[in-house]
């Protein structure tokens, strides 16, 4: 009878040991996804910040190269796509499709030298310039948040409890930028 | 890193503790000396007891929430702003950002030497200093390094315990040094028909002179143990922001011999990237309680660090 009652016993420690393991687990991961989301919104607004700068950008050059009206075209697209995107990989590639087209903004405002010497334009692209050092670092930081959330709900024992309350993992926010990728050639 | 900021928070109510029991002593010990001298029992000693616990808790409040400015008053900073100087600006909010921290505010110092420092209560009431010197001299990346070291001295919560002690320290080293003058010239009042007022009265008489002689030691020890690995630990941890130990490696080799800042002290020094205080003013005996570990060993363990693995 007390052989019963002992196992009994032995068996509720068990059990309430388990549950405080469980407990602390979930909440560790729970506050982890909280800072990937915190991170992902310090992205968010940056990116804002460029949208919000973007109408401002093209009107400037429209006073002074109307005419180049595909390219401009192509940046109010690219920003219009990426003010509606939803998922991270969506996000990802109209980031991408921007940086693409305002660099060849940049490239076109080369060839009107009234464009580079205006002051509006020129705090413009100070402005656009420190954004995008900005987002870049944002990213890092996401990036950061996002590995060691991943790394948490994928490594043992943290994958057991991540499989039994369903967290899945993130997506990471990846630069598609061609140059950045391609070996450097040297020249002789 | 959270166990540092533990620790460093610890280590702040500590040295707050410490300088309450310490003022009070000072009190109390006073009021002894002077009840010895005018043949009372107590009432001086519970007196000042009691005053100097009240300005040591208005002290310790004080040196909580003011001391950020106290310390920026005294290198002579400035506030900079966007439009002033945009480069260090977008440079701190985008560190920041890659820290996950809220971005301090920036200050200057006019001063040719190359230096900066952090201070603040913490990360949401932080602030960077440069000096002018610093901001003209470091490319980008050198700079990156530099702000990226300040902004881990915050999130670290070192720029707590620093800024705390410069107030704590500073007053500990004032007192102790109007009592010593008592004492000494104070002694010769002394009537001479006042005999054995007590053995007990002296022997703690005595203890309370021991207690203030050595009192600057253990203020230059106090600072000394906060100083030293925690700049290994921010030169770390700033690196793995930027991802470029060279850059800070490379600042802190052109930052070398040319640190001296001619605002800071030996109250201040200690918040420092590398020592301000310049050679010629330093003792002989303050290089025993130096405050910040060697240039050269730091910049090794960077460029370790970078050929190191990856991250």
């Amino acid at each position: 009878m007390t052989g019963i009652i002992v196992l009994i016993v032995i068996l509720a420690a068990i059990a309430v040991a388990i549950l405080a393991i469980a407990v602390g687990y979930y909440n560790a991961i729970v506050s982890t996804r909280n800072k990937v989301d915190n991170a992902w919104h310090q992205i968010d607004v940056q990116l804002r910040k460029r949208y919000d700068l973007i109408p401002n950008l093209v009107e400037t050059v429209k006073g002074y190269a109307a005419h180049e009206r595909e390219t401009l075209r192509k940046v109010v697209e690219a920003r219009n796509f990426g003010i509606n995107a939803q998922s991270v990989k969506e996000q990802q590639d109209a980031e991408n499709m921007l940086t693409g087209t305002l660099k060849s903004l940049f490239a076109l405002s080369e060839r009107y030298p009234n464009l580079k010497a205006d002051q509006h334009f020129s705090r413009l692209m100070e402005q656009l310039n420190g954004i995008e050092s900005n987002i870049a670092y944002a990213r890092q930081f996401y990036n950061d948040m996002v590995m060691k959330y991943n790394t948490r709900i994928q490594t043992f024992p943290g994958k057991l409890f991540a499989s039994m309350f369903n967290f899945s993992g993130r997506d990471y926010f990846e630069i598609e930028e061609e140059s950045a990728r391609r070996p450097v050639k040297v020249e002789f | 890193m959270y166990e540092h900021i533990g620790k460093n928070r610890a280590k702040t109510y500590l040295i707050i503790i410490g300088f309450l029991v310490f003022i009070a002593a000072i009190g109390y010990f006073v009021g002894l000396y002077l009840d010895y001298q005018y043949g009372v029992r107590g009432e001086y000693s519970i007196l000042l007891l009691g005053f100097a616990l009240a300005i040591a808790v208005i002290m310790s409040f004080a040196s909580y929430y003011y001391s950020d400015r106290l310390v920026l008053s005294l290198t002579r900073a400035r506030p900079i702003s966007r439009q002033e100087n945009p480069r260090v600006y977008y440079m701190v909010e985008g560190l920041s950002i890659a820290a996950g921290m809220p971005m301090p505010k920036i200050y200057m110092v006019e001063d040719r030497g190359l230096n900066a420092f952090a201070t603040g209560r913490n990360p949401q009431h932080g602030v960077i200093g440069f000096t002018r010197g610093l901001l003209d001299s470091l490319n980008d990346e050198e700079l990156k390094g530099v702000i990226a070291h300040e902004l881990s001295h915050i999130k670290n919560y070192d720029i707590l315990l620093g800024t705390v002690i410069v107030v704590l320290v500073g007053m500990v080293t004032i007192v102790s040094n109007i009592l010593l003058r008592m004492f000494i010239f104070g002694g010769r009042r002394r009537s001479s028909s006042r005999s054995g007022g007590g053995l007990i009265s002296l022997i703690l008489m005595i203890v309370g002179l021991v207690l203030i002689l050595l009192s600057p030691l253990i203020a230059a020890i106090i600072r000394f143990a906060v100083s030293r690995n925690r700049e290994y630990l921010a030169d770390s941890s700033g690196a793995l922001v930027t991802r470029y130990p060279a850059g800070l490696a490379s600042a802190l080799e052109k930052i070398k011999g040319r640190s001296a800042v001619n605002t800071a002290n030996s109250a201040t020094a200690h918040l420092f990237i590398s020592n301000p205080i310049g050679k010629k003013n330093r003792a002989m005996f303050k290089n025993l309680f130096n405050t910040h570990p060697p240039v050269e060993e730091r910049i090794k363990r960077l460029k370790e660090m970078s050929l190191g693995v990856g991250t």
